[in-house]
């Protein structure tokens, strides 16, 4: 036993969080993707197998049509303005500028607050009677109008701005890293060369930060799929259904519309999207380490 | 011809003065070394003939022209760095094309130039590979190439070798020295490694908290440090200091270290000596050999000593040798070993002796 023991002590370290992984995460997925299978409606029965009726079901609502595109609308544009945005203020930060520090905290600021606090500010902020309308309607700009909130067709830009001014200092930080651990002669050797500053962050400097960007990419990657409370507090899904995004709408199926079964397939359906992304980026992460 | 003028250069950091008032002028093809330990402001003064640095008064003349307040790309200077340097997402051809396509050259051009000159530094094999697939030697060897391509005035070198293995480090030393030989372009080159100082130098200037302490060829250094800086910095193993005082003695000068008498009557004094002066008495360890080990006729002076300890380095041994209450070490070859504690008599070679006032400590 004591042999045993000291032979595979890692193993049994390790034992009792696999167990846990095992069961809660994987256990529960192959249980959430059974339920998917079954007609479930406010408690998980498995009396009754529909087979795959439930995604047939899924794919003909409207609702996840918006949603599902609504992701990928999100996504797209949070991941595109936050990175181009976060990596501009990073290289601005790093220009050895005064009260950097400063600058830095204002940033990394809102990261401190959580996404619901985050909504509120931006609901407030977005309202067209006390936010920023009216602050530039009182500078005398009357025609101004801001009505992301109120208009199906803006309204994910509300989403977009509040999530980047959350996301962007997060992003910034691990950029302004990036920079920092830059050998300095990289930077005399360009200015000997002659080559440009902008070139030198285009040609040498940037592709030198390929693995902060796909650091960069996963985190913002998982939180966009995650976004959950941001939509809760700063839009509610609306108006209508036309920000929802697929967390919302598993969380409306499963517990407001006791509908268990179809709020199981919309989730087989998340993991399969990012299963469909992950993978070839592991893909690509572990041959290129090999 | 005055190929780099440098004139009252000094350069603060808020109220730290790193260098005072330097005065260097470097003469079309020469090699020059800036030498000192780390933190005597050599490489601020390199950074700042390269132009990456600001002086905070004082002029820098390159070829003539003024360019104090002139970008580094237009200082005709191409520069070697400790870490290389290399542009990692770029494969050895672009390294060294890189720069020359900045300057708006036409690519039929840089083609031929860079494998001409990668095939002088043998890496014409290596010109489609990455600066990560490459070894310290090759990387270095990358280094110089970029900067050769670009066919400057001045080559500037930072600790070019510092980062690479002894033997390493002596095979592209003695490369360095031919290519400077081959091409006869103006060189600084900064190292704390007085080997590579004295090997490469055509002058070498040794450097201490921000001052010139000497410029002169590297025998003339070692052979005649004008300080007891310079002189202990110099050497391995390091000179050895005596401390006594001077006598003069009718027509007769000569310097009294307590355990023996120096006659001084060969020396080339720079001041006149006074009796009673206090002085180190500087003597390396290859002038403190066997009676019958010495070579130069400058005024055989022996002395009876006894051997304390005995360290061999391979081709010579360092003999330490009690004398008074100070010990003393002597380089002997291996077929004329002492024995341990057995008296030993040793010839002192005075005429290559450096004297040093005791207080100013300047040489005399």
């Amino acid at each position: 036993m004591r042999r045993f023991l000291q032979r595979h002590v890692s193993q049994v370290a390790l034992s009792p969080s696999l167990a846990l992984i095992a069961i809660f995460l994987y256990g529960f997925i192959a249980y959430t993707a059974a339920v998917s299978t079954t007609n479930s409606k406010a408690f998980p029965r498995f009396d009754n197998f529909v087979g795959l009726e439930q995604y047939w079901r899924l794919f003909h609502t409207p609702r996840w049509h918006v949603a599902f595109t609504n992701m990928f609308l999100f996504g797209g544009l949070f991941l595109l303005i936050t990175i181009l945005l976060g990596l501009l203020i990073a290289i601005l930060i790093d220009q050895r500028i005064r009260a950097e520090s400063f600058f830095r905290s204002i940033v990394m600021y809102p990261m401190a607050m959580s996404f619901v606090v985050t909504g509120i500010i931006w609901q407030w902020l977005l309202n067209p009677t006390l936010g920023i309308e009216v602050m530039v309607h009182q500078l005398g700009f009357t025609s101004f109008r801001l009505d992301w909130l109120t208009n199906p067709d803006t309204v994910i830009w509300a989403l977009v701005v509040a999530a980047f001014w959350q996301g962007c200092g997060l992003v910034m930080a691990l950029f302004l890293a990036g920079l920092r651990g830059i050998d300095e002669d990289i930077w005399k050797a360009a200015a000997v060369d002659g080559i440009p500053a902008w070139r030198v962050y285009v040609f040498i400097v940037i592709p030198m930060l390929a693995p902060v960007f796909l650091t960069v990419v996963v985190l913002l990657s998982l939180s966009i799929v995650r976004a959950f409370d941001l939509v809760v507090a700063l839009t509610n899904g609306g108006p209508g259904v036309s920000s929802d995004l697929p967390s919302v709408f598993m969380f409306d199926m499963a517990f407001r519309r006791t509908n268990l079964g179809l709020s199981a397939a919309s989730a087989v359906v998340m993991l399969g999207t990012v299963l469909a992304i992950l993978i070839p980026y592991l893909y690509v992460e572990t041959r290129e380490r090999a | 011809m005055i190929d780099i003028r440098i004139s009252n250069c000094n350069k603060n950091y808020g109220s730290l003065r790193v260098l005072k008032d330097i005065n260097l002028e470097i003469e079309r093809g020469e090699f020059i070394v800036l030498l000192g330990p780390s933190g005597c402001g050599k490489s601020t003064l390199l950074h700042i003939v390269a132009g990456l640095d600001r002086l905070t008064s004082g002029a820098i003349e390159i070829g003539g022209r003024d360019v104090t307040d002139v970008e580094p790309k237009d200082r005709d200077i191409a520069m070697v760095f400790q870490s290389y340097a290399l542009y990692p997402t770029m494969s050895v051809r672009s390294n060294m094309e890189f720069g020359l396509r900045m300057r708006g050259k036409p690519m039929a051009e840089i083609r031929p130039l860079v494998e001409e000159k990668a095939r002088m530094l043998h890496i014409d094999h290596l010109l489609d590979r990455r600066p990560s697939q490459l070894s310290g030697g090759q990387r270095q060897r990358v280094a110089i190439g970029r900067a050769l391509v670009r066919d400057p005035r001045v080559f500037l070198f930072d600790e070019p070798l510092s980062n690479l293995d002894a033997k390493l480090r002596a095979s592209m030393r003695t490369e360095i020295k031919k290519l400077h030989q081959s091409l006869g372009t103006t060189a600084i080159y900064v190292t704390h490694d007085q080997l590579e100082a004295m090997t490469l130098a055509s002058r070498m200037v040794v450097m201490k908290a921000g001052e010139i302490q000497q410029v002169g060829k590297p025998e003339e250094v070692y052979h005649r440090p004008v300080n007891l800086f310079v002189a202990d910095f110099l050497g391995n193993p390091g000179m050895n200091f005596m401390r006594g005082h001077i006598r003069l003695d009718g027509g007769h000068i000569s310097a009294d270290i307590g355990a023996a008498i120096l006659p001084l009557d060969g020396y080339a004094f720079e001041a006149a000596p006074a009796d009673g002066q206090a002085v180190v008495v500087g003597l390396r360890p290859e002038s403190i050999q066997p009676i019958s080990g010495l070579t130069s006729g400058g005024g055989a002076f022996t002395l009876t000593l006894r051997p304390t300890l005995i360290e061999h380095t391979g081709s010579d041994n360092l003999v330490v040798l009690a004398m008074g209450d100070e010990e003393i070490v002597g380089k002997f070859p291996t077929d004329m070993l002492p024995k341990l504690g057995e008296p030993v008599t040793v010839g002192f070679d005075l005429g290559r002796l450096s004297l040093f006032d005791a207080e100013s400590e300047r040489r005399i």
